[in-house]
Parts: C-alpha cells; structure tokens; sequence
C-alpha cells in the first residue's frame, strides 16, 4: 500500500474513532437495549466471518489458512478444524456439518451477505431405508444470496463433513428423485432460475448427490404430481433447496468438480456427466457413435467440417455465431456476425420501452471504451439519445440489454456519437449536443439511429461473451493511421488539424496517401445497405447536380432510404435529397468529384454482389471506391427499458418515527399522540395493553418495558420467564434461551399495560421540545423482535421533528441506484478544489497539481457522491443526531452542519439488502442525478453490481447510535439488510471478484478492435487490456483507475426517466407505444403484442382469478373473511362486508388492450384471447336477463 | 378419394350440405365405387332434401341408368324424419328436476341391486377394465364383417323394400321414442353482476338446499342459540365448513357456520373419526353433532354426517335397449388431438353394433382453446379459435346424423372459467349446429328417457385429489375423488382455491337431486365405479400425453368410450385408440 493510501485509511479511521467514542458515551448511559454500540468493527473478511456467525475462533484460523491456500480450498479445510472440534463448540454431528458449511459459505461471500446465516436453516441427520444415517442440509430462501458457487460448495462442504464423520450417503427414494425434478420445474416457473435444468438433468443430480438437499416451502403454488412424501415436509416448492440444485450443482459443476479432484475422502465422478451436458440429450451413453456425433452437432461446438464432409444438414458454426450458414460451400459468405437474441425482450411490462429490437439496424451502435463513470454492469449512452427517447432514459435507468450481460444500469457519455434523426421539415441530421436534442424534440419524425452505445472491455470478460465486432471509430482508426506511417503525435500537436473531427479534404488525403481506411467521420454504414440500394444510389448520385457546393440527388424511396440507411446528413426537399458534405459519399459510391461514375454494373465482382445475400454493399463499396471502408457499425445492442432509477428515502409503509407499539390505538396512520390520547373505559387517557419486554432493573429489581430504570437510571436487563412454569432463565452462549424444565423457548415479551400518554409526555420533555415541533409523530402496531424491546420515544421526537423516518432496525436510511465513477471533476460534484484538497486530494489524473475545479481526480476507493436528495436527507439526519446527542443524551453535538458542503469529508454507512455487512463509505459530493455514484470496489464491497441495482447509505453516527439488533424482527430474512458488522476499509482482495473486471487501461489496443472482428474470446486478449485483477494486491491495487472516455458531466442527460414523470400506467403506455413508432430499430407491433402478452393479459387474468376465489373485508374493522360470510354483515362488529377484488381491478386494462391489439395489428391469436376474455367478464359482470333491455323492451 | 369408412362418408355427404340415415350411409358404403356413388346421390337428391335417406341411395345405386325414381315418395321422407331433432327442443327443460324421484315403475323391481356387480368391481387398472372392449384389434376385422352383414341385409332388405321400406326402416330410430330433457341449465340466465351480495345469495342458496337435506337427521340448532345453551347439554348443528384445523393435541378443529354465525366443533381424535375429518373440505355443508362444554364454547362432537346419497337411491331407466356414449375432452386443435382414435370411434357408431348409440353426452373441452396456459400457441395446430371449433363440428359431422348430442363447457372451452360455466355464445353455436346439439351448462342434468346424468366438467376433481388422502382420491381412480363429491352433493365444494366461482342468485353446483348417472372429464383419466347406486364415470379424452402432462407425471387414457346402457345402466368401455 502506498503511504498516500495508508494516509487516506488512516484520515476515515480516524474519524470512525471519534465517532466511535461519542457513540460509545452515549451508549453507556444505558437509554439503548444494550449498553454498547452494535456494529462491531471488522479488519478483514476473517472478521467479518466470525462476526456473522457467532463462532468464535473462526476469524483466527481463516487468517491462518488464508496465506496458504484459496478461500475455497480454506472452507474445505475448516471442515476438519469442525469435526476435530478444534473450531466451533458443537457436541452432535448434525452441529458440526452445521458450522462447517455456515462458516464455508461465509467465507465464499466475504462474509458480506446474509446467506450463511439466513439462507442455511439446520443441518439434521435422518435415516436411509436402509437403516444408515444420512446428511440432511435445510435451506432457505435467502441462500439465493450466496451465488451459484458458494451454493454448490456448501454441499460439497457438508458431503466432505459427512464423509470424515463416517455419516452414509443419501440414499433417495425414487419418487424423492421424481419430486426433484417437478418441484424444480415448478420453481423454475413460479420464479424463475437462471439456469433451468432438464428434468433428466434433475433427477441425475437427484440421484446421485450424497447430500439430501432439503428446504423451506417458499411459495403457495404446489406440485401436483409427487405430494405428500414421507421425508419431504411439504408439497411447494422449495425455493433454497432448488436453488442450491440448479443454479449451485448444475450451473456450477465445473467449479465444484475442481475441488473435488483434490480431495480423497470426496468422490463425485457424476459431475463429468454433467459437465459434458450428456444428461438429458437423447442417446445419453458415449457408447453409440452417431448418437454422440448428433449431439455434437445440435450444441454447434467444434468440427463442423467434418459433418459437413458428409453432407451434414446442420452446420454447427452456423448455429454457434449466427453467421450464415455456408452448407455446401456454393453459397456466399456474409459477415462474422453476434447471433441476435431475443431474450431481453421477455416479460415486457406496459410503460417500460423498448429502444432497439435485437440486433436491429437503427439500434444502439456497440462503441468499446470505459468511459470515467463507467464500467461494472453499465453502458453508457449519449445524453442526445437519453433526451430523443423522450426521456425515459436517465443516468441510473437499468436497461435490460442483449448482450453482453442481461442489464446495465445507464450512464451518459457526450463523448460518443448521438443519435442521427429525421426532422419534419426533411432534414437528417446527427445530434451530438444535449441541448440541441432538446430543442429539436418536439420537431423529430423518426430516429433513424439512437447514436452509440459504450461498452467496456470487462463486461465480455465477465460475462465470457465472444467479443462482438466493434464498430469503425476514432481510437481504433488513429492507430491504424499511425500504423499506416502518419506522424500522429505531430498532427495531434498541430493546431490546425483535428485527428478525431477531421475536414472532407484531409480526410480523403490521409485515406488515398497512407493507404489507411477512411476515417469513421465520413465512414457510413454500407453494411445496412443492399448491393441494388447501393447501385441505384450510385446511379442517382451521378446523375445528380451540385449547385453551391451541394448535391442535389433524385428523391425516391430508395435512395431516401439509403441515404437514412447510412446516416449521411441531407435535407429532403419534395424532389431531391440535397447532401451538403457528399464527396466522401460520392467517392464510397466510386463517383469521383466530376460527379463521373468510375465503375460499370458488370465490375461488381459475384463475391461482392452475394454478399450476406446482397443485402449488406461493404464488399461492393470497397471494390469501386478508391479507398478502404471498414464497416462502421457492425453490432447493434439490442435493449429496453427495465427499472427507472431510484433515489429516496426508505420508509415503512406507513412510515415510522419510533419504534413503540401503540396497537390500533392511533388509527391507520398510527399517531402516537392520538393513541395517547384514547380514553379507555375507566376514564384513563393513553392506557394501552402492548406486548413489549419485560426487563428488570438490577438495582431495585422493578420490572420495566424500558431500558433503562427510571428510577434507578441504570441499564435494565431483559427478564426471562417461563410462560408455563415460570422459572427465570438466562440466555445461552449463542443467546438463546429455553426453559430447562419446559425445554421450549422462551422470551422476554409479556402483555403490559403500558401508560402511553404518560411515557409520550415525559419523552417530550425529556428533550424539551413540544407537541408543535412536528406535525405526527407515528409508531408501529406492534413491534415483530423476538423480544419486543420498544425504542425510547424520545428518539421518534426528534426524528419526527427533523423530518425523517425510522426504518424496522432504528437506521435512518435512504436508498439510491449504485453507478460507478472512478474519476470526478470537483465542478461536476458541486464542490471546489479546495474542499477536495481538504479531505486529502492532492493531485489530479495527470499528476498535476490540484488547483482547478475542472481538473478531473480519480475517486478514491470508500468516496461516495451523494445525490441532491440524499444529501437532504443526509442533512435532515445529521441534524436529528445532532439534537438527539445533545437533546436525550445530553452531550455535544457531533456534526454541526449548516449546509451541504459541510457533509465533504462525513462519513456513512454503505449498505446493500440481502447483506449484513455495512461497509464504511466518506462523502465527496453531490450530483443532480438521481444515483449513487461511487468508485466500484465500493460497490462490490457491498456486494453490488451497477446493473441497475440499488442500495442505501445512512449516517454514521445514526448507525452507531440506533441500531440494534434487538429490534429485528423474529423470522426468516430479519437478520438481512441490518448492519450487524461494518467493514472500515475495502480490501480489493476481499470484494465482490466482479469488479476486479473493471478494465483500467486508457486505451485499448489496435489488436483488441482487430480480435472482435474475429469475434474472439475476451480472454484472448486479456494481456492486451489491464484491468482491475492485474494490480490486486500490489501496491497499485488502490489506483490507476484509467479510462477511455471522458464525459462533460456524469449527471447528464434528464433528472429523472420520464418513467417516474409520467402520471398514470396508462400514460406510460402510451408514451411507450408511441417512442416505438418513433424509433427506427424498434417494431411497435411487437412492442404492442409483447406489452398485451406480457402485462396485460396475465393482469387480468390474475385479477379476473382472483376475483372468483377472493377475500372479503369488512369495511368498518378490517376483519378478513376468507369466504363471504353467511350472515352477509361482519361476524365481528356487524359492520359491512365488502369484495377485496372488485369489477373494476378486473376490468382496467380490457379495452386499452383491446384497443392497442387493434391499433397495432396484433395477431389474431392474441386478439382472439382478448376477446374470449372481455365474454368471460361480461359473463361474470353483466346480468344476462337485463342485457337487451333497450328501447324495445318498453314499448 | 377413398371413402371406405362410414364416418368419411357421413362426413362427405355434410360437406355437401346433407345430413343422412344410418341405412343411407351403410348402404354407400356397401356400393362397388362409394365415391362414385356418393356423387351420384348428392347429385341427384332433391332440391329440399336435408337428410339423405337409403330410399335416395337406392334410387341411384339399384338403378343408375333409370332416371330419378320416386321423386314424390323420397320428397315426403325428410321431411318427416327433419322433425325429429326438432322434437327434443332445448326449450323443455323445465320440469326435469321433479323427474329424478318419479322413476317409473315399470323397472324398479327389477333392476338396481343386482346388475351393478358386474360394472362395479372397484378397483386398480386391471379390474376397472373388465367391461373394457378393445376395438383396435379387433377393428378391422369387426367393420368388415359388419359391413358385408349389412350388405347381406340390406340385399334382403332391398328384395322386399319396395313394398314396405317406410316401416322397416323407421324403427331403427324412432325420434318420437327419445325423451331428453335438461334441468339445472343456467345458460342465457347468469344474473350475478360480481357484486358482494351474489356471493352471499350463492352461499346462502348453498346452504339452505343442503341443510335441508341434513335436517331430518339432527336436530339442528342456530350457531347463535347453541351458544346461549347451557353447558354439557347436547346440540346438533348444520353449517358450512369454515375452517378445519387440527391441534396441538392431534385433535380438530372444525368451525361451522350457518346464517347467524360460526361454531367450533371439536373432533377427538380417538373418537374413530379421523377418517372422516381426512374428507372434510372447506365450504361444503356439513352436520356435527354432540356434547356442548361446560363452558358452551365448543361442541364436543360425537358424529358427524354429510348430505351424502341415501342407500336406498332408486335408479331410473329407459323403457327399451338404448345406449349413450359418455366421452370428455376432445381437444381438437391441440397437436396431441387423436384424430384417428376418433375416427375409430365415429366408425364404429356406423356400425350395426353401434345401433343402440343414440345419444352421445359430452362433458366439455371440446377445443384445445387458446390462452388456457402460457405460450400454448406453440402446442397448438389450429391456432385460431374459431377454426377450432369449425374442426371440431366437422369431426362431429362424422358422428351419425340421428344421435342426440348434449355438450357442456370446459376450462379449455371458449366461456368464463368461472363456475357454473353457460353454454357457448351464439357465434360458437353457430359453428357448431350440426346435428342441432345441445349446448347447456357446466354442471347441468340431462335426463335422458328417464336416466338423470349429472354432467359437469370437473375442475374440481383436481382440488380433491390434492386435499384427500390418496386412497380417497387419486387420479387413477378418479371416479372416488367423484364420490366425494356426491357424498358432498355438490360438484365444487371449496372456495378460494383452484375453483372459480361465479356468484349467480342461486348456487348451481349443488347436487340437489341425486342422478342415477354422473359423467365428468378434465383429468383425461378413465375410471368408473358405483356410489350408493349413482354411477360415476370420469370418461377419459382424445389427446395424446401432452408435455405438461409428461412433466407432472399424468399418463392420461385417452381414446376410450364409455358406452352407457340406458335400460340397465350397464356400462361398457370402448377403446378406439
């Protein structure tokens, strides 16, 4: 680590310290369900590990193996630590098997998330038909956190445990294997996995895996088939356990089958099978050669000559890449191309568009590069383009994308090609300026092409997607220009030349003197051209007239659509399209300056006229033109719109300001004034029976629901006594507690009556301040910890009073879409170089001084930019700390903040859902996008990607004083998204390995543009492009952070996706439908069907379902009836009963359907469903004796 | 183009516009050149003919070169035999219900005990499937040998036709010997508008026409007043079963509900009838009876009794040897719809053997559908609905001309899936008037020449056999998931689970009447068994194991006809796959 580094920790840790010991003074006083902070600090993984668990020791022997050996070999190697019993105080084997494969999954998850304690339920022995005893391992839901990997070793953890402790395989039942195979189909469709195995896959693994995977039921929806067995405790599915089937031991067997290579004790030569996919494919044994044969060719991989030779009819390449297919030979080639998918377009949802169709002309042009607030799951996207889709891209939309990945969250980029439009007064014309968008919007007939879409290197890496072939841009002709001998340090240097926007007449020059392509400024997209567009507009071009250095060509059909076909600005007039830069059009079409054609219809050799079936005219332009063209803009990423972005304020609904319980005494909004104010029958205001703990003082022994004593102001103690036999029993190591006698659990909660008003009263002037100082003050009905410690009210004052809100831990929190940044400008965060200097930037990207607020400085690894909404809200809670310190605990206030600027340099809590590790981050500055920027360790320590997802920061100090985890609730998933440790420094080692991906080089090379054209593996090129892998654990590990990109500023583009701005679903749809018709790449058909298909029909499909077997609710008292009760009234209070699900829930989107399935030409198919389900409502809504009732009836 | 099979030529002569006598058809078929002969008869017909009659086909094949024989004779003919089908109009449906406990005397002494012994034989694959005829094999064999008999026949018949064919060929089917008739047909009169207050009429009318039926067994007491009774003083109660739930202890708990309120009922466990509870489902009605506690909080209950089919249920019959076709779920449209099995089927009615077939009862999914569940497009060969249903009535085109046909909806059919389902709107009925069957709706009873056959779709077979213990219900046997039903006496117990209800002002899948006969489809299985006298039948279907079906291990037995005797309620299996 550099000293520079070293320092930058130090300067967080320090502040952390002085934090810690405020927090830790306040604490003492006892006001807080424990008398300490609850967050403990974590070094390392090792500690993060030990502390999710609750296994003591286990931190010291990770660091011990970690030097020697990998994280997963170091989980294996614990198992014999726990069944030595030298790790972890287990007595039974069950207990042992438990902690080794809890502390496995820890260890794989960095011990960041959840799963190893949430997602792993118990481990149990149970007994094989046989009379042998097997392992059974009981997952969770929440295992989905681990990953596919940690998933697969956890199993491969317990099967190795078992073997050393002498425990016998599992020995499945066959309709166990059956159940194996539905359950997870089921699953699978309720849910969705991301890998689904075949049935044959399923019952394999099924069949031959040593461990019985055993789990939670985790939906309503039942298996039909193979129900009620003995060993199986329910008929859903279960969620964990087909996790951990199909996306650990199927999707990962691979990995898996590395480890157990290495172990003697562990045998699972089944892993093979998988692996080479022969499960589930006709044939299936390696003993027949032609079946073996025919599989190969159905996967696509490998010799296709072969099969060709013998007259095969499919071609493997063919299938593989998507190029065409060249049976026989005699057909001509086409173009290396990435095979179109159209599986981003699935579940569509009304109002979410649709931006290109796959791989659609007119679509996103894929441009490679990292742009500076790029990279780690994101694409960045011209903030033109952001604004001509009408708005429904902003920086943080997720989108979800063809290719590489299944989604990116959106990040603008000015410093790629916009997009090119068509205005109603004729003109096409490329925008490349935001501003300029915005002023031309309301005038653009049809996009033509939405500009270019950047994507880096490390997304093909990380998702081991072939390089797609990138399209002919700036950097990559600059070094085939210097290459081809052109001094392009002396050009760049030069004043009077500009290398990347260069004139038409030193564009021609350098292309016919350096015998170098042509410069991708005049390089059009002939491959979105045929061969008979290309010859008709060549013809037409000659044909043409220049008058005032313009070319006026014949306007037809053809060559109007060429001419938007390849992007070339013109204006179309009633009869001719005029081109003002047209020479290198010209010259491409082999017509020179004199307006000559250089070239007969019989020159165009057969190759170049078959080409991709004549419809791609590269090969014709390159064969008549006195110069190379490369292919401009090979790939097109197809993508729509997924989640809008997200910057708000986490609140429980309803919201709460202090975490006591008032029943239903305060009405639906829960007002603890109001509930305070509830005269009971006794006459008696704010007398509440509440289920809160029961806690005794241990000076004068009173019972309290408190805290601390109010008498004695001393810490109380939770008091535990047996419900039955009324012994009082303390807690075990592990914090549990049972009643020796009764041997069942007991807790501290009792039913109390609780003075509410008086406990209100004395909390407002604890902290002196009154009723007026907020308008509500909100509790919660009940409280859901296991203990039900209610919160001092005090705190819900004082929250209330500044404007903020608790959410179900005691944190204030607020949520924003992660983005990745790694360089940032000090103008662009609303801060100055001086702030930034202040909290220990020094110097800029280049080594220079810091001084400018325009000089751009890479973002160290804990910084984070708020955006202008957190940091609102960031303030409103530095405030509430501020007074809760010097108002409830009576000490000095920490943070003293008048304005934003102040919070540079504060520190906050990073924290994602699903994990349980919050990760120490330091405020930069602030940005009008509503995102979370944040450099990408960050984000990975944390466990995140930047596709779209989002988490939340809370302030420091709120955390430390507020939490607890006494106030989490008492079931599956409640110890999720709760700080219970907190990282103070990233370790790169010790992150997500994804962004390790991030590549940080500031150019790629010319042989990375020349691979993709090959459509290479990214790992071909790996030592091409530096990325964040190769500085792990080096000095550099904390810097270096290159890009290729600049960007003007990383909140460009709109605020907010028209998604959030937009009134109602109905609007959003149409504002969808419309953006289809507008843009080029995309089908609107399609969009229609696809929104009906997907939205439509199963809303009311669902909603027409559930109308027929619904609940019903009494209006007056909110009881629930499962079914309409006889009685007709409330059996309850003899209130009115009601529908939950009325006509009008079932009916809202039948004639908008209707109407876009006729408005789009919708398939007969869809509008036949339609149809038959508009009778089926009327069936179930019209009264069918009333329904001709017209003028007929009467007379 | 070959036309060797009865069915192809009946098929033919419709596509022409005619319907035809089963003598007709037996005769073309006989003919040298069928085809030909086909032509012939269509060519020559009269302009007014609806039907073609054999009188038509012997006046082309006796005598080609003879010009139009009898033109006034074979004028008269359809006309006459048109009327048939007119008699048995849907509009008689009224008195039907009072029909099911009249049952004519002629055969009550007779019948029930005896005969059921050698349908009944209760019973896995094997037994089940005593009565079963394997036509496959025997195919072949069978329609050539029934062709050349008839072919004998008819040569006979033809030396003497002359004189007297009015008489003979008239008793083969006589029209005015039908009686059907169609009670409980909701079809045209859904009057619920979804509102809260059908909900309560439709379980109000459940209840009070159920209870009704348990009232001469307890002496029911208002949930209200049993909890002002003193405590330890015994207490009956009818209700709908609002909640079941078993305690810690292993008892149950049941909670029953009338129009005053709920009570809880509690079940010991060693009272011997756990078995009982195993059957309970929520929302049916239910008796419990026995010893209030002391505190009147609960019922201690000492029996408990269902509306159930009394044993001494007397089955109706027709008054001469006439048979009904039972058959289910067609499914024409999917790709796994067994065209050939049917075709089997349909020829085999032009038999001589099929004579007595005169009715075919239908119990729903007749089409494939569209949209039953995501992307069935794909599975589909006809995707379009309406031409579904075009195939569908061309396929039952090959069904002889004179059968009655009575069909009732399905889930996959083109109606609200909410039950009671009524029948089709006028556009799919218009495509599918041949033979003017009728469409009523799913439940509905159709009594037919005295025999009640309740017939429902049984979506609600599926619930059954998730909620009751295997040996109560299963999909191999799912006549006893139907048995469950009757005990019930009603076709669609619980609410709220996979069973969509429609709210109407009266309950309509309440079994009031018992039917001698209940008829259901839509788990594609075949079984039938007798409960208390009233045969069940679940009647299989014509499409092959579907993907779904495979991935839920259902092997359906597709291809089967049950074959009813309505005289003796006999019952034969056919298999035509």
């Amino acid at each position: 680590m550099r000293p520079d580094d070293e320092r930058y920790f130090a300067r967080i840790e320090d502040r952390l310290d002085e934090a810690w010991d405020v927090a830790e003074a306040a604490k003492e006083q006892g006001h807080d369900p424990k008398p300490e902070i609850e967050i403990p600090i974590a070094r390392d993984m090792a500690d993060r590990v030990e502390n999710i668990l609750g296994i003591d020791g286990v931190a010291e022997r990770v660091r011990e193996l970690e030097g020697e050996m990998s994280r997963e070999e170091a989980a294996l190697e614990l198992v014999t630590d726990f069944v030595e019993g030298t790790v972890g105080d287990y007595d039974s084997r069950a207990g042992k098997v438990e902690g080794a494969v809890r502390t496995a999954v820890a260890l794989l998850t960095e011990g960041v998330v959840a799963a190893p304690i949430e997602g792993i339920d118990r481990v149990e022995l149970l007994e094989n038909d046989d009379g042998t005893e097997f392992v059974n391992v009981y997952y969770a839901g929440p295992i989905r956190s681990a990953g596919g990997t940690a998933q697969a070793l956890s199993v491969l953890v317990a099967d190795y445990a078992r073997s050393l402790l002498g425990i016998d395989e599992y020995k499945p039942r066959d309709v166990e294997v059956e159940r194996y195979a539905e359950e997870i189909a089921l699953y699978d469709k309720e849910t969705g996995l991301q890998y689904t195995p075949k049935d044959k896959e399923s019952k394999f693994i099924a069949q031959h895996i040593p461990i019985m995977l055993d789990g939670e039921a985790t939906s309503d929806e039942e298996v039909s088939g193979f129900r009620d067995l003995e060993r199986v405790g329910t008929n859903s599915a279960r969620g964990g356990m087909c996790l951990v089937a199909a996306e650990g031991i199927a999707l990962k067997a691979p990995k898996i089958q590395r480890y157990t290579r290495d172990l003697d004790e562990v045998d699972w030569p089944w892993l093979q099978d998988l692996i080479d996919g022969t499960i589930g494919k006709d044939g299936g044994g390696a003993s027949d050669e032609d079946a073996g044969e025919a599989d190969g060719a159905a996967d696509g991989d490998g010799d296709s000559e072969a099969d060709d030779g013998e007259g095969d009819g499919s071609d493997g390449d063919g299938a593989d890449d998507g190029s065409v297919p060249d049976s026989g030979g005699a057909e001509p080639d086409g173009p290396l191309r990435a095979k179109p998918s159209q599986k981003f377009l699935r579940d569509l949802i009304a109002g979410r568009p649709v931006f290109t169709h796959p791989s659609e002309s007119g679509g996103f042009r894929l441009r490679y590069g990292r742009a500076r607030n790029h990279g780690f799951a994101t694409g960045g996207v011209h903030p033109a383009t952001m604004h001509l889709v009408d708005d429904f891209l902003a920086a943080g939309t997720q989108i979800k994308t063809e290719r590489p990945g299944k989604a990116h969250g959106v990040v603008p980029v000015d410093s790629i090609e916009g997009p090119t439009v068509r205005l109603a007064n004729g003109e096409v014309r490329r925008i490349d300026d935001p501003e300029e968008a915005k002023e031309i919007r309301n005038g653009v007939e049809k996009v033509l092409d939405l500009g270019e879409y950047l994507v880096n290197y490390g997304e093909f890496v990380e998702n081991n997607h072939p390089l797609a072939p990138a399209s002919y841009v700036y950097e990559w002709w600059v070094q085939e220009f210097s290459a081809a001998g052109a001094d392009v340090q002396a050009m760049r240097d030069d004043p009077h030349v500009d290398l990347e926007h260069p004139e038409v007449d030193e564009a021609l020059a350098w292309a016919r003197e350096y015998d170098c392509p042509l410069h991708p400024e005049y390089t059009y997209l002939w491959h979105d051209v045929s061969v008979e567009a290309f010859e008709a507009l060549a013809d037409a071009v000659a044909d043409g007239d220049v008058v005032e250095g313009v070319l006026a060509i014949e306007r037809t059909e053809t060559t109007q659509h060429a001419l938007e076909s390849l992007l070339v600005e013109h204006v179309a007039t009633p009869d001719a399209l005029r081109v003002p830069t047209w020479r290198p059009l010209a010259r491409s079409l082999g017509v020179d300056d004199g307006l000559r054609k250089t070239w007969e219809e019989g020159d165009l050799s057969p190759a170049a006229r078959s080409w991709d079936d004549g419809e791609n005219a590269v090969k014709a332009v390159n064969e008549v033109a006195p110069f190379e063209v490369r292919e401009r803009a090979p790939t097109r990423i197809g993508n729509r719109m997924g989640r809008p972005e997200k910057s708000e304020s986490r609140d429980l609904s309803p919201a709460v300001h202090t975490l006591f319980p008032i029943n239903e005494a305060g009405g639906p909004q829960r007002d603890v004034a109001e509930a305070a104010s509830v005269m009971d029958d006794s006459g008696h205001r704010g007398r509440l029976e509440v289920e809160v703990s029961d806690r005794v003082c241990p000076e004068c022994n009173e019972h309290t629901y408190r805290a601390r004593c109010p008498d004695c102001e001393v810490h109380t103690e939770p008091h535990y006594e047996c419900g039955d036999c009324g012994t009082v029993c303390e807690p075990d190591e592990a914090g549990r507690v049972e009643c020796p006698r009764c041997e069942w659990e007991v807790r501290a909660a009792t039913y109390q009556e609780v003075d509410l008003n008086d406990a209100y009263r004395s909390a407002l002037a604890n902290v002196g301040e009154r009723e007026s100082a907020f308008e509500i003050l909100k509790g919660v009905q009940g409280l859901t910890s296991r203990n039900k410690t209610p919160e001092p009210i005090e705190k819900g004052v004082l929250r209330a009073k500044n404007g903020v809100t608790s959410f179900k831990d005691g944190t204030v929190r607020y949520d924003m879409t992660d983005l990745p940044v790694t360089s940032v400008r000090p103008e662009e965060l609303d801060v100055t170089a001086d702030h930034l200097r202040e909290i220990g930037y020094e110097t800029d990207i280049d080594g220079e001084p810091l001084r400018h607020d325009d000089q751009l400085v890479e973002l160290r690894v804990q910084d984070i930019v708020l955006s202008d909404g957190a940091a609102e809200h960031m303030l409103k809670t530095a405030d509430f700390v501020d007074d809760l310190l010097e108002q409830f605990y009576g000490l000095d206030r920490f943070y003293e903040v008048n304005e934003r600027d102040d919070l540079v340099g504060e520190l906050v809590f990073g924290m994602a859902p699903h994990t349980s590790a919050a990760t120490v981050g330091r405020v930069v500055g602030f940005t009008s996008a509503a995102v979370g920027y944040a450099h990408p360790y960050f984000h990975a320590a944390k466990r995140r990607n930047c596709d779209g997802d989002e988490d939340c920061v809370m302030l420091l100090m709120d955390g430390l004083l507020n939490f607890s985890k006494t106030f989490l609730p008492d079931q599956r998933g409640g110890r999720m998204d709760a700080p219970l440790v907190m990282s103070s420094r990233i370790d790169p080692s010790e992150i997500d390995d994804e962004a390790h991906n991030v590549d940080i080089a500031r150019e790629y090379p010319r042989e990375f543009y020349d691979a993709t054209l090959e459509m290479a593996d990214p790992e071909s090129v790996e030592d091409l492009i530096q990325i964040g892998e190769d500085t792990l654990g080096t000095d550099e590990e904390y810097h270096g952070f290159g890009h290729t990109h600049d960007t003007t500023d990383i909140a460009m583009g709109p605020d907010l996706s028209a998604y959030k701005t937009l009134g109602d679903m109905m609007e959003k749809m149409d504002a969808q439908l419309e953006l289809a018709r507008k843009l080029r790449a995309v089908d609107e058909t399609d969009v229609a069907e696809r929104v009906i298909e997907y939205h439509f029909l199963p809303d009311i499909i669902g909603n027409l379902r559930a109308f027929s077997r619904q609940e019903t609710r009494c209006l007056d008292c909110g009881e629930k009836y499962r079914r309409m009760p006889l009685s007709g009234d409330c059996r309850e209070c003899g209130g009115r009963v009601n529908l939950t699900v009325h006509q009008g829930s079932v009916n809202k989107y039948v004639d908008t359907a209707i109407e876009v399935a006729d408005r789009f030409g919708c398939r007969p198919y869809t509008k036949q469903r339609l149809k038959v389900l508009e009778q089926s409502l009327e069936s179930i809504f019209e009264d069918d004796t009333n329904k001709q009732s017209g003028i007929a009836d009467f007379m | 183009m070959p036309l060797e099979s009865n069915a192809r030529i009946a098929k033919e002569l419709a596509r022409h516009g005619y319907n035809a006598e089963r003598e007709a058809i037996t005769l073309l078929a006989s003919a040298p050149d069928s085809a030909a002969a086909v032509e012939s008869v269509v060519d020559r017909a009269p302009d007014d003919a609806l039907r073609i009659t054999s009188d038509h086909v012997r006046a082309v094949t006796n005598d080609r070169s003879v010009s139009d024989t009898d033109p006034t004779s074979s004028g008269t003919d359809p006309t006459s035999s048109g009327a048939g089908p007119n008699a048995s109009d849907p509009g008689s449906t009224s008195a039907a219900a009072d029909l099911t406990h009249e049952s004519p005397p002629a055969r009550s002494g007779s019948g029930s005990p005896s005969e059921p012994a050698s349908t009944r034989s209760p019973v896995e694959t094997e037994g089940s499937r005593s009565g079963l005829v394997d036509t496959t094999d025997s195919n072949t064999d069978d329609t050539t040998d029934s062709n050349t008999d008839t072919a004998d026949s008819n040569t006979d018949n033809t030396t003497d036709n002359t004189t007297d064919s009015n008489t003979d060929s008239a008793p083969h089917h006589d029209p005015d010997l039908r009686e059907l008739e169609v009670g409980n047909d909701m079809t045209g009169r859904s009057t619920g508008t979804g509102e809260y207050g059908d909900f309560v009429r439709t379980f109000r009318d459940r209840y009070e026409r159920l209870s009704k039926v348990l009232r001469g067994r307890v002496n029911h007491r208002p949930a209200e007043a049993i909890a002002e009774m003193p405590g330890g003083s015994d207490a009956a109660m009818i209700g709908l079963v609002n909640d079941v739930r078993s305690t810690k202890s292993g008892h149950w708990l049941v909670e029953l509900e009338d129009t005053t309120g709920t009570f809880p009922a509690l079940i010991m466990k060693d009272k011997g009838l756990a078995d009982v509870v195993d059957e309970i489902l929520m929302d049916e009605c239910l008796a419990v009876e026995g010893t209030l506690a002391d505190d009147s909080g609960i019922l201690f209950a000492d029996s408990l009794h269902f509306p159930d089919v009394p044993r001494t249920h007397r089955t109706g019959g027709a008054d001469r040897h006439v048979q009904a076709a039972l058959i289910s779920d067609v499914h024409v449209g999917s790709d796994e719809f067994m065209a050939d099995a049917w075709s089997s089927f349909t020829d085999w009615l032009h038999t001589p053997e099929a004579e007595p077939v005169e009715y075919i009862l239908l119990a729903g999914d007749m089409v494939e559908g569209v949209g039953v569940y995501p992307d069935q497009d794909e599975e589909l060969e006809i995707v379009d609905i309406y031409d579904q249903y075009e195939a569908f009535a061309e396929y039952l085109k090959e069904v002889p001309a004179d059968t009655e046909i009575v069909m009732i909806p399905g889930n996959h059919d083109a109606v609200r899936l909410a039950e009671p389902q009524p029948g089709f709107n006028d556009e799919i009925r218009s495509i599918m008037d041949v033979h003017d069957a009728q469409i009523v709706s799913n439940p509905a009873t159709v009594t037919v020449e005295g025999v009640d056959v309740l017939m429902y779709h049984g979506v609600s077979l599926d619930e059954v056999i998730a909620e009751l213990p295997e040996e109560k219900a299963s999909y191999d046997e799912p006549h006893k998931a139907m048995y469950q039903l009757l005990k019930k006496r009603h076709v669609a117990p619980q609410f709220g689970g996979h069973t969509r209800v429609a709210p109407e002002e009266r309950d309509y899948l309440v079994i009031e009447d018992v039917p001698d006969v209940f008829h259901t489809g839509h788990v594609h299985k075949l079984g039938w068994g007798k409960y208390h006298n009233v045969l069940a039948v679940n009647s299989g279907c014509w499409q092959a194991q579907t993907d779904f079906q495979k991935s839920v291990n259902i092997d359906p037995d597709a291809g089967y006809a049950p074959i009813l005797d309505l005289d003796t309620l006999d019952m034969t299996v056919r298999k035509f796959s």
